[in-house]
């Protein structure tokens, strides 16, 4: 199974962030509804199974 | 018209929240749970930990954890759930609100969230705070007809954040600040000798600065993760230049704030955001939006639009962002149960904000900050946030006018305070310096509060909750028993009607009635407090307050300002017309009997509609009538004596507060019919001293100078509604006419007044075609609504109040 960590949505969070951690990630996902675009972001681990959305980077 | 294409979209698009007939307009809206598994996964692996570390590591969790959200075209960002449809629930609270929400279609998670409420139930405020209280008090409360049920079971709340600290230090300095204080009291706790009882109340205010810094490096790493996801969103997701642009500026702008002080208005605004979302909705739950913005946003506005040197934008992107502004807080969600969620009836929240009065020194506080306000407020044309501005005789006239230009729309808002009264009410009972006092702002809709750096209010069991005095003269004539609605003994037994011989001995029995409602109120408040205290510090929002940092005490805790206060919701102009037409046709004349006047009562008057026309005509208030006066002028001292006879948590007694938000709408159905030829179930009246609808028929002076025999000075706030005529306020002469009533108003003293201005006719054609009346607004009482998401019986209450010609006098 993919990881996260080759995903095009997961963006490793930067060494100098309060919320650090070795591995730990943001998971970005684009969603449109009737009311338009929005954004949502939540934290993954890099070696978490990838889920549906997988997209594997360039 | 929004002021740019963007607050157009903006509005056009906005997930609006709001309630109507207790539930949510927008079918998407959705009740989120990550809140809800965030803080319960936290408490479930820090149990055993002190109270205040195990509340900061469940906010941590939280903002660590929680899904976080960007929308196209925003330029303030941040919410406080996972989804921008959703609004969080809050287990550590009340079992029987979340049980609320979990049993209700908003719930898509109900196993879980059941079994969240579950684990919760022994550690709520509920189940804490219930211990204290007999079956039959509790039955009592919660069944909502004489008191308002109290806080550890609606979860209800409010507080002033103390927003001026994070924008002036930001929080990096202020973690700095409590590091030094654990290194001080690390230090003291180990000098030579040993003292205990010196020394050993550093222990828990170590673990309270420790809960503070916990709380203050969480923050910033959400405000980083937001900083992260529009940056993310620029680099990868977007194309075009200038949206780019925007989301870089506000990558920028997270990554500053709050941790630094804000440069410029856009990081004021920020920071301020970040700061409402914590503190009223994401550490615990409580209502308002409470502060002086026009005092606390000026120093950036001026650098940035005036002087242009920091963040520099024209005015119009400055009216732009309050335009923002008043959006996002219409889309920001809020949880109440349902009988709050009836009580505000037609709105999302009691979002208040204030404006306007005298600054410190004694100079007009209005500014073109207040003028660029006012002026979105009148662009984007939402209910809320709703503007109570600071009448001062000091006050431009510029400012005025655009107060003015925003009542002539029908907004309802601004609501006017009297600034002096106000002021002096603060100094005079609560002891609040004067330079402090002159920078109040309403705590929700009616109260003043102050604001500043610390010893605001932290929570309702300060001020707020509610006594409903026309049910409390309703039971004083039933010998303290609900024949009416809940069948409960709901007081003492003060006699039954039938046997009163005197007039005082009916004024004695409301009394002992209101004294009991009081009471019981009072105490479930206090109790409630000592729970928090106990078991919901609140780590961040201690953090920001200067006296709780400097004491290392929980803002629960701390009452370094006191600011008790107590609503007497809708129906307090009932209980004054129904003893004015007792003492009138039943003691003075002898017309009736009370036992007549008990049979005609609990027959709804029916088989009597002579007898019931005498009392509808009996002398009512709002007319100059001496005969009706004499009875409000005892009434109002009555009330405020009986809460004076208190003492409350922070060590002085509470003033009470006569208004009605939608209360007087709710209540109305579980109140039986009254004697001043009121039927059972109809409203009751819609404020605090608003004559009852359609009794008050000499003219808009009439009324004021009835109120104004009042003494508003003993009162936290009295709520006054009128309603005057469209045609003359949109006249060449509105401005003027309006102008000289407002002098006339303040002239007298009296300490507040809102307006509805929008004629009979275009409210019934809007009952007919509402999809064509989608912009029109009412004021309630205390906040604003679309006309056409009230109740057909509530638009009826507003059709049916007395429509003032401020030209006839």
């Amino acid at each position: 199974m993919p990881k996260c960590e080759k995903c095009t949505f997961f963006f490793p969070i930067p060494e100098k962030d309060m919320d650090f951690e070795p591995g730990k990630g943001d998971c970005v996902e684009q969603q449109q509804d009737t009311k338009g675009k929005f954004w949502l972001s939540k934290p993954v681990s890099e070696n978490s199974e990838a889920c549906q959305r997988y997209r594997p980077r360039n | 018209m929004p002021t740019t294409e963007r607050t157009a979209r903006l509005k056009n698009r906005c997930r609006f929240k709001h309630v109507a007939g207790g539930e949510y307009v927008d079918p998407g809206v959705k009740a989120g749970v990550e809140r809800a598994r965030l803080i319960t996964q936290a408490h479930k692996e820090n149990i055993g930990e002190p109270t205040s570390i195990i509340r900061a590591k469940g906010l941590e969790n939280i903002l660590k954890k929680i899904t976080i959200h960007i929308q196209d075209d925003e330029l303030i960002v941040g919410a406080n759930t996972e989804h921008p449809d959703y609004f969080p629930m809050y287990p550590e609270l009340s079992y029987f609100s979340t049980m609320d929400m979990v049993e209700s279609h908003y719930c898509d998670h109900k196993e879980e969230m059941a079994e969240i409420a579950e684990y919760w139930k022994p550690y709520t405020i509920q189940r804490k705070a219930e211990k204290y209280f007999t079956p039959e008090e509790i039955g009592i409360m919660y069944s909502a007809t004489t008191v308002q049920p109290p806080m550890f079971v609606t979860a209800f709340s409010s507080i002033v954040p103390n927003y001026e600290s994070v924008i002036e230090d930001g929080l990096l300095k202020r973690i700095e600040v409590v590091e030094q204080k654990i290194a001080d009291a690390e230090e003291e706790i180990r000098k030579s000798p040993w003292n205990a009882p010196e020394k050993l109340h550093y222990l828990d205010k170590i673990d309270q600065w420790q809960a503070m810094l916990i709380a203050m490096k969480a923050v910033v790493g959400w405000a980083q993760r937001h900083a992260r996801l529009a940056k993310i969103i620029a680099e990868n997701f977007l194309t075009d230049p200038k949206r780019k642009e925007e989301l870089l500026e506000i990558s920028d702008i997270c990554r500053h704030v709050p941790a630094y002080p804000a440069r410029g208005l856009k990081d004021a605004m920020q920071s301020k955001w970040f700061t409402f979302l914590l503190c009223h909705s994401i550490e615990r739950y409580s209502s308002g939006y409470g502060h002086k913005e026009d005092k606390l946003l000026w120093p950036f506005y001026k650098k940035s639009v005036i002087e242009k040197n920091e963040q520099p934008m024209t005015r119009e992107e400055a009216v732009e962002l309050f335009e923002c502004e008043r959006l996002k807080v219409s889309e920001h969600g809020s949880t109440k149960g349902r009988q709050l969620r009836e009580f505000f009836a037609g709105s999302n929240d009691l979002f208040i904000l204030t404006l306007g009065g005298i600054n410190p020194d004694g100079s007009d506080a209005s500014n073109d900050c207040t003028n660029a306000i006012l002026e979105a407020a009148e662009n984007i044309v939402t209910t809320e946030p709703s503007i109570a501005f600071r009448w001062n005789e000091k006050g431009n006239v510029e400012t005025k006018k655009r107060v003015f230009n925003c009542i002539k729309k029908g907004f309802g808002f601004p609501s006017i305070k009297n600034d002096e009264l106000n002021t002096q009410q603060l100094i005079k009972y609560f002891n609040v310096p004067e330079e402090i006092a002159r920078d109040w702002a309403l705590v929700l809709c009616m109260s003043p509060g102050i604001t500043g750096r610390r010893g605001t209010q932290k929570t309702r069991s300060e001020g707020g909750s509610d006594v409903y005095p026309a049910k409390v003269m309703e039971i004083a004539l039933t010998n303290g028993f609900d024949e009416f609605f809940t069948n409960m003994q709901l007081g003492p037994e003060t006699g039954n009607a039938e046997e009163f011989t005197s007039f005082d001995q009916v004024w004695e029995a409301v009394k002992l009635q209101l004294r009991y409602a009081i009471e019981l109120s009072l105490r479930s408040k206090d109790v409630g407090r000592i729970m928090e205290s106990r078991y919901l510090c609140c780590p961040f929002i201690s953090s920001i307050d200067d006296g709780c940092v400097e004491k290392g005490l929980d803002g629960n805790e701390l009452a370094e300002v006191a600011n008790p206060w107590h609503n007497i919701i809708g129906g307090s102009v009932v209980v004054v017309d129904s003893m004015a037409a007792i003492k009138k046709l039943v003691f003075d004349e002898k017309k009736y009997s009370m036992k007549e006047l008990m049979d005609a009562l609990r027959n709804n008057w029916e088989g009597k509609e002579e007898m019931r026309l005498d009392f509808w005509n009996a002398p009512k208030f709002g007319n100059d009538d001496p005969y009706a006066d004499e009875i409000a002028t005892k009434y109002y001292d009555l009330i405020a004596d009986e809460w004076k006879r208190n003492t409350t948590y922070s060590g002085t007694f509470p003033l009470p507060l006569a208004q009605s938000v939608a209360g007087y709408i709710v209540n109305g159905p579980k109140t039986n019919a009254t004697a001043n030829g009121r039927h059972a179930g109809e409203a009751l009246d819609d404020g605090g001293i608003s004559p009852y609808m359609g009794c008050d028929k000499n003219g808009p002076t009439a009324v004021l100078k009835s109120v104004s025999k009042i003494n508003g000075s003993k009162h936290k706030g009295i709520l006054l509604n009128q309603r005057l005529s469209t045609v003359l306020m949109n006249s060449d002469a509105g401005f003027d006419l309006w102008h000289a009533y407002m002098k006339t108003w303040h002239g007298l003293g009296i300490d507040h007044v809102q307006f509805n201005v929008i004629s009979s006719e275009e409210m019934k054609a809007a009952q007919i075609e509402p999809e064509k009346h989608t912009d029109t607004l009412v004021r309630i009482a205390g906040y604003s609504a679309k006309f056409i998401d009230l109740a057909r019986y509530s638009q009826d209450t507003i059709i049916a109040r007395t429509e003032q010609d401020l030209a006839a006098g």
